[in-house]
């Protein structure tokens, strides 16, 4: 074990190089051992149903950790660990993370490939921006979906009608906002102790999270953060200073990744390994207890597209067969609520996950970037499909042909993606319970998954 | 196939070394610098940025047929006389804004800004917004570049605008924003004179800027 200050100490002493050619690096090796394990990206395999690739992606993901390791951002300094470092933490890795208290306790464990138990499902509007009268309704539609095991923030344009600006001392104040109203909601959702498994969307800054993080807010000792690296195989003092607060406090962590497929890495084979990478970083830097991924395109800003399908199913896949790791992964849609596109897109992802060993942070939508456009109804969505392939026991095969078809209804339109429905339009904002419209919609879509394959009444 | 076409296919490849012998080639011969900068060199970028745009290339690709080109200009530079006054489409400060250490897109943008023939000076990410102001000072800038990842740093954006208002020198500067929580109508309120939804619409943005800017002087 070599542990959190040994780590902080190869930030000041390890190999110097600057970032730019970092940056480079990462793709150049990522690209070499692709080519070297024979990795290929097919089209018409998009959940492939071959343990031999999820093997070779796991691989070269932590050859190339090891190859690489992680770059500090403050020092220009690489963190470098050996095989035998790595494997250690990966064999001493948590088997299970706890949320929430009392009747809303939920236990996560390690799910395996075609697994029949359902993915943890933590539900969240994913910072989506939100007015702030609407901030409490927004993630209270999240806490109350029966199948959510924990949830956390949307992201209110403003606190006490100031905006938000990082490093200020308005960034503090609405930090402790955020915690404050999240428990709210939770009892505004009649679930007072739901885990909360991300506490902060609107800081940035350390400091402003260690204020806020606090019983007297209402946290409870099993809530938690999100620690994520900030750009390929990076990680900083800021993200660093949480892990020793963390560590500290002890509240759940977790390790946030979002490799851009397209960007430093290249293409969806490369990505995929920097991605499994990543994980070894989380594990050796941040010492997560488990990992979320949110793997995006670089021009279309989601990952329901067919190559990010692929790379979510082949690391998931690679993750799973070959640790013990508790690994999730967050649906970015390119549609927006209230559309059967989204019904669509969440399933496919959904599918491509549940039937490779993830679990499911649910649900970016619209890109995660237009304001109002989030609701707990695709939380529903996602979760409840998930927990139907679980029941189901849908099989990678399966699943491949059925995503084949879902792919079919949406694929074209990704780059015209509709931008859907407000949140106040999907929802009454009096009893937080969605319209009848994005509950025919989600309806019809149903009809259509029912048709490709997905069973909706076992639910 | 004549030199141009041998340097766009060269550039395309990204194949430094050739890049550099044309352009030895184009120096020796007498060629004019210029002319092999447009029909060569920049034309084989913009098949680049659009075989990057349809995912044909990926960022590794973008940046090593950046490089060759580079690699070539620096070979050119010393024999473009009159015909190239300055040698660019325009001087952008590029940055993400404070606080926000996102640079994934930022670096994007800076890499086809060049290839299109922009000087772009980058200020890197966490950049203070006054920093901005002085480095476009400094050099002369006709456009100041702002990207912010997360919502609680493009808060910043519209102080920026503020900013060089207050020292009276809004009108000296095009200011353009982008980034994944920007929106058109943000950067509207924000100030700004221009929003870029990505790397390749940030090129066209600024085209269009200078072309403004130009009519502006004339008038």
């Amino acid at each position: 074990m070599i542990g959190f200050w040994e780590v902080a100490k190869r930030s000041e002493k390890g190999p110097y190089i600057k970032e730019e050619e970092f940056d480079r690096k990462v793709g150049m090796l990522a690209n070499q051992i692709v080519k070297k394990y024979g990795i290929k990206f097919d089209r018409q395999n998009v959940i492939p149903a071959d343990n031999d690739l999820a093997d070779k992606v796991y691989q070269a993901g932590l050859e190339l950790f090891l190859e690489l390791g992680v770059y500090c951002r403050n020092t220009s300094r690489l963190i470098q660990f050996s095989r035998d470092e790595v494997e250690w933490a990966l064999k001493h890795a948590p088997t299970t993370v706890t949320y929430g208290l009392g009747r809303d306790l939920r236990v996560m464990t390690h799910r395996t490939i075609e697994d029949s138990k359902p993915p943890f499902c933590l539900n969240t509007p994913v910072g989506c921006t939100v007015a702030e009268e609407r901030f409490v309704a927004m993630v209270q539609s999240y806490a109350q979906e029966p199948l959510s095991d924990t949830f956390s923030s949307a992201f209110s344009q403003t606190v006490q009608g100031r905006p938000i600006k990082s490093g200020t001392p308005q960034e503090v104040e609405a930090a402790i906002w955020n915690v404050v109203k999240l428990r709210e909601a939770a009892r505004a959702a009649g679930r007072p102790q739901i885990g909360i498994h991300n506490l902060i969307s609107n800081a940035e800054r350390t400091d402003a999270i260690i204020a806020a993080v606090q019983a007297e807010f209402g946290v409870q000792p099993n809530d938690g953060l999100a620690i994520a690296a900030t750009a390929e195989m990076k990680a900083d003092y800021e993200r660093m200073k949480k892990v020793v607060f963390l560590n500290h406090k002890g509240l759940n962590k977790y390790g946030l990744y979002g490799p851009i497929m397209g960007g430093y890495a290249g293409g969806p084979e490369a990505t995929a390994i920097v991605h499994v990478a990543h994980h070894f970083l989380g594990l050796m830097v941040f010492e997560v207890q488990w990992h979320d991924g949110f793997p995006l395109h670089l021009m279309q800003g989601c990952n329901s597209t067919r190559d990010l399908l692929w790379l979510i199913s082949v690391t998931g896949q690679a993750l799973s067969r070959n640790t013990h790791l508790l690994i999730g992964v967050s649906p970015f849609t390119a549609a927006g609520p209230c559309t059967e596109m989204v019904v669509h897109e969440i399933a496919a992802v959904v599918l491509a996950a549940t039937v490779s060993g993830l679990h499911l942070n649910l649900v970016a939508v619209a890109r995660n970037k237009l304001p109002e456009r989030s609701s707990g109804m695709e939380a529903r969505i996602g979760a409840e499909t998930a927990h139907l392939i679980a029941r189901q026991g849908v099989t990678r095969k399966q699943a491949n042909a059925i995503v084949q078809k879902i792919l079919g209804e949406y694929e074209s339109k990704i780059p015209n993606a509709p931008e859907g429905k407000r949140f106040d339009e999907c929802y009454n904002l009096e009893t937080v319970k969605p319209t009848q419209e994005y509950l025919d919609v989600y309806e019809r879509a149903k009809e259509k998954l029912s048709r490709f394959g997905l069973d909706y009444s076992l639910l | 196939m004549n030199v141009f076409e041998q340097i766009v296919e060269a550039t395309v490849a990204g194949d430094k070394d050739r890049c550099v012998a044309l352009a030895q080639q184009v120096v020796s011969q007498g060629v004019d610098a210029f002319q092999a900068i447009q029909e060569g060199y920049a034309k084989g970028m913009t098949i680049v940025g659009e075989k990057f745009v349809r995912m044909e290339y990926f960022l590794p690709e973008l940046m090593t047929c950046a490089d060759a080109m580079k690699a070539a200009l620096d070979v050119l530079k010393p024999h473009f006389g009159k015909s190239l006054e300055g040698g660019t489409l325009g001087t952008i400060v590029l940055g993400t804004i404070q606080g926000d250490l996102h640079d994934l897109g930022k670096n994007i943008v800076k890499t086809m800004l060049q290839a299109a023939g922009f000087t772009v000076h980058d200020l890197g990410s966490d950049v203070p917004i006054r920093q901005f102001v002085e480095k476009a000072t400094e050099v002369n800038a006709d456009i100041i570049a702002a990207s912010a990842l997360l919502t609680t740093t493009m808060a910043y954006m519209p102080d920026l605008a503020i900013l060089l208002k207050e020292l009276g020198v809004k009108d000296n500067f095009l200011f353009m924003v982008g980034g994944a929580p920007v929106t058109p109508e943000f950067a509207a309120e924000a100030g700004a004179d221009a929003y870029g939804k990505d790397a390749v619409e940030a090129v066209d943005v600024a085209k269009r800027l200078m072309q403004e800017k130009k009519k502006r002087s004339v008038k």
